[in-house]
């Protein structure tokens, strides 16, 4: 009869530590892009890349009532039924990648000088097709740079 | 004469092999199941279709064993077991050749009528050899309940080691040995039973067994999707992990001998809902708590079914009517409890999918890698995705091995993150599964309170 108390007592034991460590755990969250956070940490041109990319995102994940994560999923090929066609998400990543450099200029990120050139570049150029590559962005930036 | 083999070596033997059979049939509701994600690349099904190769056996032992119960008493129990094992093993021969799906669910559902029929004669069989009701009982009841924990763990080495096919084919020969244990029988057992409506007597006991078979899908069936789909353990290590289960249930056993026979039922009820109660709130893809999970599911497992088995047991004039009632209840709770517990499932996994995939993402952009891998490496996961809804294992490691993880710890590190997150969430998704999985066992608990006075362990 001991034995089996002891187990039972082990059981609740098991089962109190497991709530413990689920209530210790700080989840994975899709945040709202509507609000501000935390910058991309980091120094270096791909980190000011980054922070530009990252925040324009959210721009345009915010003009279209989705999430960052559920913008750039819809950006693969052939992922199925879109929620918006090609011509709305290159309008909202442009508005969002425009508002990201007029504040990485206000922040200090891009040099008032050459702002006015990424501006150019990102007016033009086909981004949603830019970001699925992420070579051609970085390098674009890198060039302008 | 059969008492005297029994106390020779050459008895001892038989009355093995024998209890091998049984400890075969039991094992064969779950032996298959970590050889699923294999059958379903081999024969490029989908999940649900495949899972039919368990449901199937289980399923035609149920309804077998049941409609056996009205016929069995008639037969003569060598008759009964020679013709089960015959069966049984031509279907596992069957099972082991199969090209397609729907030829190995067919031959599973043969091979569940042959379990049916031996096991409905094996008890009968053990009697007579051991010239003991008793004796031949708790032998039956001890390889039965042995041999349904040691099912997955059994499957897993055999699947991993020689292929899903030798599964099947290492049971034929088992089955010719038991074949030869019955045709040696000098002593043919023949009961004479009259039909009496003595069954009804074992109703809670037999209630009781049901539920608490049906709990058991939470952890034969349940866990292997679990670790093997989810976790991306191997058959193997899946087979090592589980493997705790048919060791505590048989370290349960003098334990179960000490206490009185209420009380075991009552603890090993408790244990094992408590058991997947703890699988339920898997904090993570943790070992650890899932082995302490599985030890309990083990003893709860060890303490409750052997005592409900012999109460099920008329082991005088209903012997073998009896013990096939039990058969076919046991399967028939397996069998709702997948009915109920699948679509539970199926319908939990999808949003769940989505979820991981959306945090999967987050933990990608927040990640500290070049923008020049995150972008390309999510949209490849997300390929990696679709084929899991596809019904294939997404191999999450490969984007990121593309784009140099192996040389990049900080690639490394991004795409261990972002598999925990995938992992964690998924495993979440099976909480309502495996809850609903406890209250079947705790349903067991309250059959046996509720019926304590009225013949639930005697």
């Amino acid at each position: 009869m001991v034995i089996l108390v002891a187990l039972l007592v082990a059981a609740a034991a098991l089962i109190a530590a497991e709530l413990a460590t689920s209530a210790g755990r700080s989840d994975v969250t899709v945040a709202d892009p509507c609000r501000t956070r935390a910058a991309f940490p980091g120094g270096g041109i791909d980190a000011t890349i980054q922070r530009v990319v990252l925040d324009g995102l959210d721009g345009a994940a915010c003009r279209l009532h989705t999430t960052r994560e559920q913008l750039v999923l819809s950006l693969r090929p052939g992922s199925g039924k879109r929620r918006w066609d090609q011509h709305t998400i290159d309008t909202a990543l442009r508005a969002g990648l425009l508002r990201s450099v007029d504040e990485a200029e206000h922040r200090g990120d891009i040099p008032g000088f050459l702002a006015p050139i990424v501006r150019r570049v990102v007016e033009r150029a086909p981004l949603a097709k830019l970001i699925q590559g992420g070579v051609s962005l970085s390098d674009l930036f890198g060039c302008t740079s | 004469m059969a008492a005297c083999e029994y106390n020779s070596g050459m008895g001892s033997f038989r009355v093995a092999l024998v209890a091998v059979a049984v400890g075969v049939a039991f094992a064969d509701s779950s032996i298959v199941v970590l050889a699923l994600p294999e059958l379903y690349t081999k024969f490029n099904t989908t999940i649900e279709r495949v899972s039919w190769v368990v449901t199937a056996y289980n399923a035609a032992v149920a309804v077998a064993a049941l409609a056996l119960v009205v016929l069995v008493h008639r037969l003569r129990a060598t008759t009964v077991m020679a013709a089960g094992l015959v069966v049984f093993m031509a279907a596992s021969i069957a099972c082991a050749a199969a090209n397609s799906l729907w030829f190995l669910v067919g031959a599973r559902s043969v091979q569940g009528i042959g379990a049916a029929l031996l096991l409905a004669g094996s008890l009968p069989i053990l009697t007579a050899l051991t010239r003991s009701a008793v004796r031949g009982a708790t032998v039956w009841t001890l390889a039965g309940t042995f041999g349904a924990a040691l099912g997955p763990a059994l499957g897993g080495v055999v699947t991993q080691v020689l292929g899903w096919r030798a599964i099947f084919a290492v049971q034929a020969p088992l089955a010719a040995l038991g074949l030869l244990a019955v045709v040696a029988v000098t002593a043919a057992p023949v009961l004479e039973e009259g039909w009496r409506l003595s069954l009804a007597r074992a109703a809670p006991a037999n209630t009781c067994i049901g539920l608490l078979f049906g709990a058991l899908v939470g952890v034969l069936f349940l866990y292997v999707l679990l670790v093997i789909t989810v976790w991306g353990y191997s058959p193997i290590a899946g087979a090592a992990i589980v493997s705790i289960l048919p060791v505590t249930t048989l370290a349960a056993r003098p334990l179960e001998r000490r206490l009185p026979r209420l009380t075991a039922v009552y603890g090993g009820a408790a244990l094992l809902a408590l058991g997947l109660l703890a699988l339920a709130l898997l904090p993570s893809a943790s070992v650890g708590f899932l082995v302490g999970a599985l030890a309990l599911c083990g003893v709860g497992l060890g303490l409750s079914i052997p005592v409900l088995s012999h109460a099920a047991l008329d082991l005088g004039a209903g012997l073998s009517r009896s013990g096939t009632l039990t058969i076919g209840i046991r399967h028939l709770g397996l069998v709702l409890a997948i009915a109920l517990i699948a679509p539970l499932l199926a319908s939990a996994l999808p949003p769940a999918g989505h979820r991981a995939e959306l945090r999967a993402t987050a933990v990608l952009l927040d990640a500290r890698i070049g923008l020049t891998s995150k972008i390309p490496i999510a949209l490849a996961a997300r390929g990696e995705f679709a084929r899991a809804q596809a019904g294939e294992i997404p191999n999450l490691a490969r984007p990121f091995d593309a784009h140099g993880a192996k040389r990049d710890p900080a690639l490394a590190a991004a795409r261990d993150d972002l598999i925990a997150t995938i992992r964690d969430t998924i495993t979440r998704a099976f909480r309502s599964s495996f809850l609903l999985s406890a209250a079947f066992a705790a349903a067991g608990l309250l059959v046996a309170l509720l019926f304590r006075g009225r013949g639930v362990v005697d």
